[in-house]
């Protein structure tokens, strides 16, 4: 009788994913093992695909459109990674108080993460445009001179990122808060007995337990920078003159706008070899810190 | 058992009626098509086929989608699965993608059967559809870039003539500049939500103006590094960095709001924003052919057209009535002016409607120069190329050789893949 109750579990298990694995296949699998087959061919859809072996790969590396794309999505990497992690951990800190304040915040911190790319993109652009936007009429009512946010290349990266951060903390404040509520609430009545003022609380309680959720968080937000595209696109098409072009812009024009589909495959799949290696980076270090 | 057969002759005479009363009331012949209109102008586009749909009884036109986000990668996922409609519009310039994989269907003979005099089109855009002088597709429109001109800011100004040469546009926006207070110039030269195409749209035609094209005769070569080109980037570039009679920095949006708000003198933009210029309550504009800069007139023009796509087996009767409805629509052009567009079909142009149209016969005649674009299938990458490249040096204030050599080297690069 137990047998056969486990019987049915498997292949209930079995039945209840199906839906969910057939799309996965579909949809996630297929596509992924099929764009590395298309890396090594050139292919314009309509074309009969042809073997080119390494070539879209030597070629990525020989591209200036590819290399700077490619450092652009560093740079914003780098400056949008420990930002948007510091600020959604400082949000996670107002919003576990168990003060009304508290519970507002959190539903204002995270309600700007429910919005779509286009929404947030367009918003913000219209936010930043130079002559008419909200940003340099304050700047012009404060007697500053306006700026070409979206239009000025040493600027242009960096209104990206000040939506971006807006966008997607309320993300990062979720996963934070989520572990700050599971942190005992006698570890911390310990401490205020042993006399720990507030900082010390923070430094040595909070952000010593936090530390798996901080991996967790620091590996996703790693891999959505890598994955920037939409803000930019809306925002400023890549521009001006190419200075704000990400990877995964460039991947979609080069495989749906010029149709050169082997070529985005094989830059695509560069771009998860990078991401793949941060990650695992990220992880194997984790074994260490905490025995 | 004769009433049996009695009433199987009554049943069988009955059918046969019922079935003959159908064959009268013969069901339209249904013809699919995607179009691309989403902006102003798709409700213009909208009334024709709804106009064209009670005009006959034979065919019925239905869209299967109304808009589109990205159209071209739809329609060429759906080109390689040969899933397209009956009839799609396309651009001019996408026409070299498509024909070389044969998904396409020539149109010259159909065109002769279903009795469409050809010779009614306005020949530079129709030849423009041919490749290897078979015709592809089938030009509803052109739409060149042109000059618009706040006739308020000119008087003000004291200017009465519209500038013809580069040196009388200069000193126009610089008059303008000084005595109005107004820019001179509204060119967008910055990417914002658009790349800066004007820049490259002038680029092109201040080239053509020369009898110079961007590429060599086979597509394989840029033809820019030259004197012409020299002298088609110094204009541009003088006008933003030596002249400043256009703001540094501005974009697209910018551009047409300033001079739709009365803030421009003068502004280059595609014959599309002539409906929203027209809206504007209070703005006195006159809109003419891109001025001859270099003595000969050309403008670059986009155009749409309407093209075949080859289906799994091809129904001559669906073909036919395919083009029944280009026929038609080419030939009430004069309804899809509204939106600004020029007509290509004479038989459009010259009619009592399309001449009571303010605005749109002040720049008719530009049909007749404009150009083709280069029959590459790489030419969407090279003008968004071109447009970055311009958009760069211009802003950098780079010398001409500086920015058309560097600009050479990168389009060569993408000839030669």
């Amino acid at each position: 009788m137990l047998l056969h109750d486990a019987d049915h579990k498997k292949r209930d298990i079995l039945f209840f994913s199906l839906p969910y694995l057939t799309v996965y296949v579909a949809f996630m699998v297929f596509p992924v093992v099929y764009g590395f087959y298309l890396s090594f061919f050139d292919w314009n859809i309509l074309s009969t695909k042809v073997f080119v072996g390494l070539k879209n790969y030597v070629e990525a590396f020989s591209d200036p459109e590819f290399l700077s794309s490619f450092f652009h999505t560093i740079q914003f990497v780098v400056i949008s990674t420990p930002l948007i992690i510091v600020v959604g951990f400082i949000m996670a800190l107002i919003a576990v108080r168990p003060t009304k304040t508290g519970r507002i915040s959190e539903t204002v911190f995270f309600l700007p993460y429910m919005l779509s790319t286009s929404v947030v993109g367009t918003l913000w652009a219209w936010i930043f445009q130079k002559n008419y936007g909200l940003a340099n009429q304050l700047l012009k009512s404060v007697g500053l001179s306006p700026l070409g946010w979206l239009t000025d290349p040493s600027i242009a990266m960096t209104s990206i990122i000040i939506a971006t951060l807006w966008w997607t903390a309320g993300f990062n404040m979720i996963l934070f808060s989520a572990g700050m509520k599971q942190i005992p609430e006698e570890i911390y009545d310990a401490a205020k007995i042993d006399g720990a003022g507030s900082f010390t609380t923070l430094t040595k309680i909070t952000i010593p337990l936090l530390r798996d959720t901080s991996l967790l968080v620091l590996v996703l937000q790693i891999i959505a920078s890598f994955k920037v595209f939409g803000q930019v696109y809306v925002m400023t098409g890549g521009g001006p003159y190419g200075t704000t072009r990400v990877l995964v812009q460039y991947v979609y024009k080069t495989g749906f706008s010029y149709f050169r589909l082997g070529y985005a495959s094989a830059m695509s799949i560069l771009l998860f070899m990078v991401i793949l290696l941060v990650s695992v980076i990220q992880f194997l270090r984790k074994p260490d810190e905490t025995q | 058992m004769k009433r049996m057969t009695g009433l199987a002759i009554a049943l069988l005479l009955l059918v046969s009626t019922v079935s003959v009363g159908a064959q009268n009331v013969q069901k339209p012949l249904e013809i699919t098509f995607w179009s691309l209109f989403t902006g102003g102008d798709g409700e213009f586009f909208d009334a024709m086929v709804k106009e064209f749909n009670a005009s006959q009884n034979e065919i019925v036109m239905k869209t299967d989608t109304v808009k589109f986000d990205n159209y071209y990668t739809k329609l060429t996922a759906a080109l390689a699965a040969r899933t397209a409609p009956d009839v799609v519009v396309m651009h001019q310039d996408r026409l070299s993608t498509f024909v070389p994989s044969g998904v396409l269907l020539p149109l010259d003979a159909y065109a002769q059967r279903a009795g469409i005099d050809l010779s009614t089109f306005e020949q530079a855009p129709l030849n423009n559809c041919k490749i290897d002088n078979k015709l592809y597709a089938i030009p509803l429109d052109v739409h060149p870039i042109i000059m618009y001109c706040n006739l308020d800011l000119f008087a003000k100004a004291g200017i009465t003539k519209l500038p013809e040469t580069l040196s009388e546009l200069f000193t126009a926006a610089e008059t303008i500049q000084k005595k109005t207070g107004a820019e001179g110039i509204a060119a967008d030269n910055t990417t914002a939500t658009y790349k800066a195409y004007t820049l490259t749209r002038m680029f092109l035609s201040m080239l053509m103006e020369q009898g110079v094209s961007v590429f060599n005769a086979d597509n394989t070569k840029a033809n820019f590094n030259n004197d012409a080109g020299v002298k088609a980037y110094q204009a541009l570039s003088d006008m933003v960095n030596k002249y400043k009679v256009t703001p540094k920095g501005l974009d697209y949006d910018s551009s047409v709001a300033d001079f739709r708000l009365g803030k421009a003198g003068i502004h280059f933009n595609g014959v599309w924003v002539t409906g929203l210029f027209e809206q504007q309550p209070g703005l006195n504009f006159i809109a003419v052919k891109f001025p001859a800069l270099f003595g000969t007139n050309a403008a670059w023009a986009g155009s749409h057209t309407f093209a075949i796509p080859a289906q799994k087996s091809i129904d001559e009767k669906k073909v036919m009535g395919a083009m029944k409805f280009i026929d038609w629509m080419t030939n009430h052009g004069y309804l899809w002016a509204k939106a600004g567009h020029v007509p290509t079909r004479k038989t459009a142009v010259d009619t009592k409607e399309f001449k009571s149209l303010p605005h749109r016969a002040d720049y008719a005649d530009a049909a007749k120069y404009v150009f083709p674009t280069p029959p590459t299938s790489k030419w969407p990458q090279c003008y968004d190329t071109i447009s970055d490249s311009l958009e760069e040096s211009i802003a950098l204030n780079r010398d001409a050789k500086t920015a058309l050599t560097r600009m050479e080297q990168t389009i060569n690069e993408i000839l030669k893949k």
